[in-house]
């Protein structure tokens, strides 16, 4: 895998040259299952859609294996809705099949009235009244839970034999649903764990309100027990993506609806090229911390030359004093001179390598300078994507101002905003890649990962500083900055964020 | 109060004056008020445990979409148990809450409170205080339980050197019950619970 990154980057350097003849046509014919490490395909369904998705499903298990379509739901519910699992362990043991899916009740427990163990249904006073052989004097049953005598007709049992009358069952349909509580709604009796299938429920239940909650409910049970489908996170919106990939993999996901962007394995922001666990560890701990660590990092810093004071109002990296004219790095403050040419450094963490000697305080001091070292960075970056709303505006004016004066039409400048979309995307990635060293073990792995994120760094604040200062005929000098840096990003996300969940690097 | 929860109640009610339990004194149900949605348990300290011959009165509330939800149950009698608050009676027990089912009565539910007391879930807390204790001082626990149920549930056995300590603390000023309190909670460390009490 790493061997594929380095002749990918190298190919992004030569092809730096020979950009005007390769062109963009090259690219679009390119799979990009193969060469984006982003690519995720799926679709954005409706809710309509989906139902009939599931139906066929069920409809699908149904001829395959005599059940009923409510029983079919249950099951698949269970399985992942793996219609081919189902069908073989089905052939395999029908009986085991049915009774973990809890269709079915242990068959060594099977509660005939001899045996109905401890406290079920036992009580003393009415266990004899309430058996299926009711007593002599009328037809009449008593039911355990109302405690009222009924008709047998006015009966209703699951697979488990656990009779109760048709008024207290839709009274505890009622109950469960209100509790939100639907695919998992088991039978009344004690130590029972038999659920009930979907159509008793729509049989007894008869208030629309509550059918409807019932259908509302256990669609979403449904759709969440499905691997291949996600709520889109967005507020209020109803969309269901759907991967088409065969598998979960924490990949972007745009919903078409409402645009959210979400990864699609764990439902937060997307956050390549840290994995899921990481990053769920990552924002706790930033929630933790997040005070000292504001604290320290204020919004200001002095000038390495002159000592002004300098308040970092746009995206970029590189500082010009307007005090005393010196380009110098946000970050580290060095000179900028040396990040435009070479090697692009201050993004990589310095460990104290005599760490092991020094004591329990200077360690838990390091672990902080760590900690703080990434999060800083962390921080900057996702404080210049908000900037680099503001700079959006400022070149949208300036654009006005550019074309009001004549200098260049509206169509000419388009270009700008490109890279300025671009210029976001690759500082989201950005972002996202201090959690992923964080936790990254020390070795030579994590020193390819930072000399790439080095990289990635220096052509980001390139392209920063151009696009912010921009004029109609830097237009071939700011398309191949966009080119190199997007050529960066993909390349540390090939070689680091996995596209298959067998690869996944932890 | 729906239909249901009343004629189940009224049955249940005669269930338990029928029961064997009755007769052997273990369990009993009392009304508190004319219709039905208060009771009062009591349950009797298991033999073999440090609650035998204490006396446990229990608060049951039986809420409307009675027997579909379950009776909210709560001990009156404090008493020094891994999954029952020593504060305020509060119970953790799956019947109680998930795991219950319609079918059930109170006569179960009594007589798995019972079982409760017989065998305790110190995983599955309710006072973590006590759980600590069950779990890393047993002997500790087993001493401060059965001075509990002297003290509160009528039980038999004294533990003198607790009344003694209980005694200092009172001489100081301190309340009974919360001298009571601190001192379990400390090991009854006679030190430390002045220590906490006084700080």
């Amino acid at each position: 895998m790493s061997g594929d990154g380095e002749s990918d980057m190298e190919y992004s350097d030569n092809d730096y040259d020979d950009y005007y003849n390769s062109g963009d046509s090259d690219v679009d014919q390119i799979d990009p299952k193969k060469t984006d490490p982003e690519y995720f395909d799926y679709k954005c369904l409706l809710v309509e859609e989906v139902e009939k998705l599931l139906n066929e499903l069920v409809e699908k298990l149904n001829t395959r294996i005599e059940i009923t379509p409510s029983l079919a739901k249950v099951l698949l519910h269970e399985h992942g809705w793996d219609v081919e699992k189902i069908v073989s362990k089905y052939r395999e043991n029908s009986n085991g099949l049915l009774i973990t899916a809890r269709v079915k009740p242990p068959t060594n427990d099977q509660p005939t009235p001899s045996t109905s163990s401890s406290i079920a249904c036992s009580s003393s006073s009415w266990s004899t009244t309430n058996l299926p052989t009711t007593s002599s004097l009328s037809l009449h049953r008593l039911c355990p839970v109302c405690a009222t005598s009924h008709l047998p007709d006015k009966f209703e049992k699951l697979a488990c034999n656990h009779s109760f009358c048709k008024d207290c069952w839709a009274m505890h349909f009622e109950t469960q649903i209100f509790q939100g509580i639907t695919t998992q709604i088991g039978c009344m009796a004690t130590k029972c764990n038999v659920r009930v299938p979907e159509d008793l429920v729509l049989n007894l239940v008869t208030r629309s309100i509550m059918r409807e909650k019932y259908q509302q409910f256990a669609f979403r049970d449904y759709v969440k027990s499905h691997p291949e489908l996600r709520f889109c996170p967005g507020p209020n919106c109803n969309i269901i993506v759907r991967s088409t990939s065969c598998e979960v993999l924490p990949k972007r996901t745009i919903c078409e609806m409402c645009q959210t962007q979400f990864c699609f394995k764990c439902g937060m922001d997307y956050h390549a090229p840290t994995n899921c666990q990481i990053i769920r560890k990552w924002l706790t701990k930033c929630a933790d911390d997040s005070e000292t660590a504001n604290y320290i990092s204020a919004n200001t810093k002095d000038c390495p030359n002159c000592h002004i004071c300098i308040e970092k109002n746009g995206g970029c990296n590189h500082m010009h004093c307007f005090h005393c004219k010196h380009d110098f790095c946000w970050m580290c403050l060095g000179d900028w001179k040396n990040h435009g040419s070479e090697y692009y450094e201050c993004s990589r963490y310095k460990e104290n390598p005599n760490i092991a000697n020094e004591s329990i305080h200077a360690q838990a001091r390091e672990a902080l300078k760590k900690y703080l070292h990434y999060y800083e960075r962390w921080e900057n970056h996702s404080k210049s994507l908000q900037l680099e709303q503001q700079t959006l505006d400022r070149i949208k004016t300036r654009v006005n101002e550019k074309v009001m004066k004549a200098q260049g039409t509206w169509i000419d400048w388009q270009y700008l905003f490109n890279a300025a979309a671009l210029l976001a995307k690759c500082r989201y990635t950005l972002q996202y890649t201090y959690p992923y060293a964080y936790y990254m073990e020390p070795g030579s792995r994590k020193d390819l990962f930072e000399y790439q994120q080095a990289n990635l760094e220096a052509e980001i604040e390139n392209l920063s500083w151009k696009v912010e200062r921009a004029e109609t005929t830097d237009l071939g000098d700011l398309e191949n900055q966009m080119d190199v840096a997007e050529k960066r990003r993909t390349t540390l996300l090939k070689d680091f964020f996995p596209s298959t969940v067998s690869n996944t690097f932890t | 109060m729906a239909n249901i929860a009343i004629s189940r109640i009224k049955r249940e009610f005669k269930e338990v004056i029928k029961s064997e339990e009755i007769v052997q004194c273990s369990i009993k149900v009392e009304l508190i008020n004319d219709n039905w949605t208060e009771l009062r348990g009591e349950i009797a300290g298991p033999p073999d445990t440090p609650y035998e011959g204490g006396k446990f009165i229990l608060e049951i509330k039986v809420p409307e979409t009675y027997p579909f939800n379950p009776p909210k149950v709560r001990f009156i009698t404090r008493i020094w148990h891994p999954n029952i608050s020593s504060v305020t009676g509060a119970i953790c027990l799956d019947i109680l809450k998930d795991n219950w089912a319609a079918a059930m009565t109170l006569r179960t539910v009594l007589l798995s409170l019972q079982a409760l007391l017989a065998a305790a879930e110190p995983d599955d807390p309710q006072d973590a205080v006590v759980a600590t204790q069950y779990k890393e001082n047993h002997p500790m626990f087993m001493l401060t339980a059965r001075h509990w149920t002297n003290s509160y549930a009528g039980g038999p056995n004294k533990v003198a050197d607790f009344d003694t300590k209980i005694q200092r603390l009172k001489d100081m000023g301190i309340d009974e019950n919360q001298a009571r309190a601190c001192l379990s909670k400390e090991n009854w460390d006679l030190e430390k619970a002045t220590e906490s009490l006084f700080s």
